[in-house]
């Protein structure tokens, strides 16, 4: 419990330090609902390890990228030697990229798609997640 | 969450219970030393005090308990630790507010570290001197050995991120001692220092013909990639793959081999499979699963008269051999499961599964119905390993709990 108010405290100053609100505000509703801009902000300032950080969603399209240059990349090494260390090398990086790729994929899906249908696929057995047939 | 308890040569009966963070309890530790006979002067290392004084603590009771898988990368280890880290309830999630590209789950009992995390050379590093990341040339052992020994120990550490967007090393991120820790990559039974520090190990023996089917359908869809490329990476890490990686599961203590079906003649689809559990017999807190007879040899088709089964059907085999020179048991599944009841039929004629009531291992492989292989061999496999490392855990800190109460009495 004492650590919990802490961690509130802690959090809600610092913040106010910036932005120069009243901390009630910001443990009733957060303003990042209504202000987006505020969470890049504060990830700016590297406020609490609670703010969730805000990623460009290019990715997945660079990663794509990627996959199709490391295959491009393999062909041309190995053309010269087949069994030579750099061509398993640069095959191993297609292995590595596609991995990525194939994570980015289902993150990018995870994202898209409803948070509370995420989250309820891991915990079915919670309050929130239970569904009755009447 | 621990509970300490104290037994002092004056007061057997105290008994101190608390609820700390670990920090906090290793403080409490020191707190302690004075209550005994002799200040011990090795402050810097709380197990090994604790262990020769009459404290029992929650830091031996709460000793992270290490837990190794190795596979190649697509073979399902991500797969399995969803499996695994959900039978100790609570999804596991990568940490909060660190970097988004860290490789590392963590949920309420357990920690999952990925150790492509100690490369030592990064992409652009391996490209260079041409090795591949399952060169041993190119992960850092000593690193990983102390990692992984300061965790077991009880004491946090900032770990390197391997970034596999970038390829790049990103900063360290700090891992604090879970109760368990996996450490799941390519190499975890490879070095000997941190193999013996693994309480228990398991290995995903993907067959060549299953590897390309599934590698077929996560690559695919994706721009660049054809048959031809899918085909000439798994060859072209084929000769590091043998000499580094396939040797490891010799050395596990469980391994789940997966092949294609017998059940269809000529079948290369890769879409039924036929999978093994070879579990090694002597396992300190490991009793392997059995069907029907423990150490008989059995071959079992479930679908008959009770119970009907859609084409190709299911079949089941049980019973002791050799491999690696280890007497292991070996269960295997053919085919796979098409509806709930052939499932449910199958698990009650499974004994040694570790479950806490009847359906567990159903009700986690309908709970995630939707990750690949929850309708086959694979699914069940990792389901019941993932009980079984439960057992294994709730075991360990059954038997650390009562060893100092015992020594209290004599």
């Amino acid at each position: 419990m004492a650590t919990a108010t802490v961690a509130i405290v802690g959090f809600c100053t610092s913040r106010v330090t910036i932005r120069g609100e009243s901390r009630n505000t910001h443990v009733l509703k957060s303003p990042r609902l209504n202000n987006p801009w505020r969470a890049i902000n504060a990830n700016q300032f590297k406020i609490g390890s609670r703010m969730m950080s805000v990623k460009t969603k290019a990715a997945p399209d660079s990663i794509s990228d990627k996959v199709s240059e490391s295959i491009k990349n393999a062909e041309e090494v190995c053309a010269g030697d087949p069994v030579s260390g750099e061509c398993a090398a640069a095959w191993d990086e297609v292995e590595e990229v596609s991995a990525a790729a194939s994570d980015a994929r289902l993150k990018k899906k995870e994202k898209e798609s409803d948070p509370l249908e995420n989250y309820c696929k891991d915990n079915p057995e919670t309050d929130e997640c239970r569904t009755y047939d009447n | 969450m621990a509970i300490c308890t104290v037994y002092t040569p004056h007061s057997l009966n105290t008994h101190l219970g608390f609820h700390q963070k670990q920090q906090q309890q290793q403080q409490q530790h020191h707190h302690f030393l004075f209550y005994t006979r002799k200040p011990n002067n090795n402050n810097n290392n709380n197990r090994r005090v604790v262990n020769n004084s009459e404290i029992s603590c929650s830091a031996d009771a709460d000793k992270t308990v290490v837990i190794g898988l190795a596979a190649d990368s697509g073979c399902g280890k991500s797969t399995f630790m969803r499996r695994l880290t959900s039978v100790f309830g609570g999804a596991a999630e990568p940490p909060k507010g660190g970097n988004p590209d860290s490789n590392t789950l963590i949920s309420d009992t357990t920690t999952v570290i990925c150790l492509d995390d100690y490369h030592s050379l990064d992409r652009t590093g391996r490209k260079e001197k041409g090795v591949t990341a399952l060169d041993p040339r190119a992960n850092d052992f000593d690193l990983m050995y102390q990692q992984v020994k300061a965790i077991k120990d009880g004491v946090a550490v900032d770990k390197p991120i391997y970034n596999h967007v970038t390829g790049l090393l990103d900063p360290p991120e700090p891992i604090k001692p879970p109760k368990i820790l996996v450490i799941e990559g390519l190499h975890p039974m490879f070095d000997s220092r941190v193999r013996d520090l693994l309480d228990f190990s398991i290995y995903l023996d993907i067959s060549n013909e299953v590897k390309f089917a599934w590698k077929i359908q996560r690559d695919m869809a994706e721009r660049g990639h054809s048959l031809e490329s899918i085909k000439a990476s798994i060859e072209a890490r084929k000769p590091d793959f043998d000499a580094y990686i396939d040797p490891q599961k010799q050395h596990a203590d469980a391994v789940i081999e997966v092949l294609p079906t017998q059940l269809i003649p000529d079948d290369n689809e890769g879409k039924v499979l036929r999978v093994r559990l070879i579990m090694k017999e002597g396992v300190k807190l490991f009793n392997p699963v059995y069907l029907f007879d423990e150490g008989s040899t059995i071959s079992w088709i479930p679908c008959g008269r009770k119970l009907t089964c859609s084409y190709p059907g299911i079949k089941f085999s049980y019973g002791p051999d050799s491999y690696f020179g280890h007497e292991v048991s070996v269960l295997e599944m053919d085919g796979q499961f098409d509806r709930l009841d052939e499932l449910i039929y199958v698990e009650s004629h499974l004994s040694n599964i570790s479950t806490k009531f009847y359906g567990e291992v159903t009700q986690q492989m309908l709970k995630h119905a939707d990750f690949p292989g929850s309708n086959n061999g694979t699914g069940l496999f990792q389901t019941i390993i993932g009980l079984k490392i439960r057992d294994l855990y709730e075991q360990i800190v059954a038997s650390r709990a009562a060893a100092p109460l015992e020594a209290a009495k004599a």
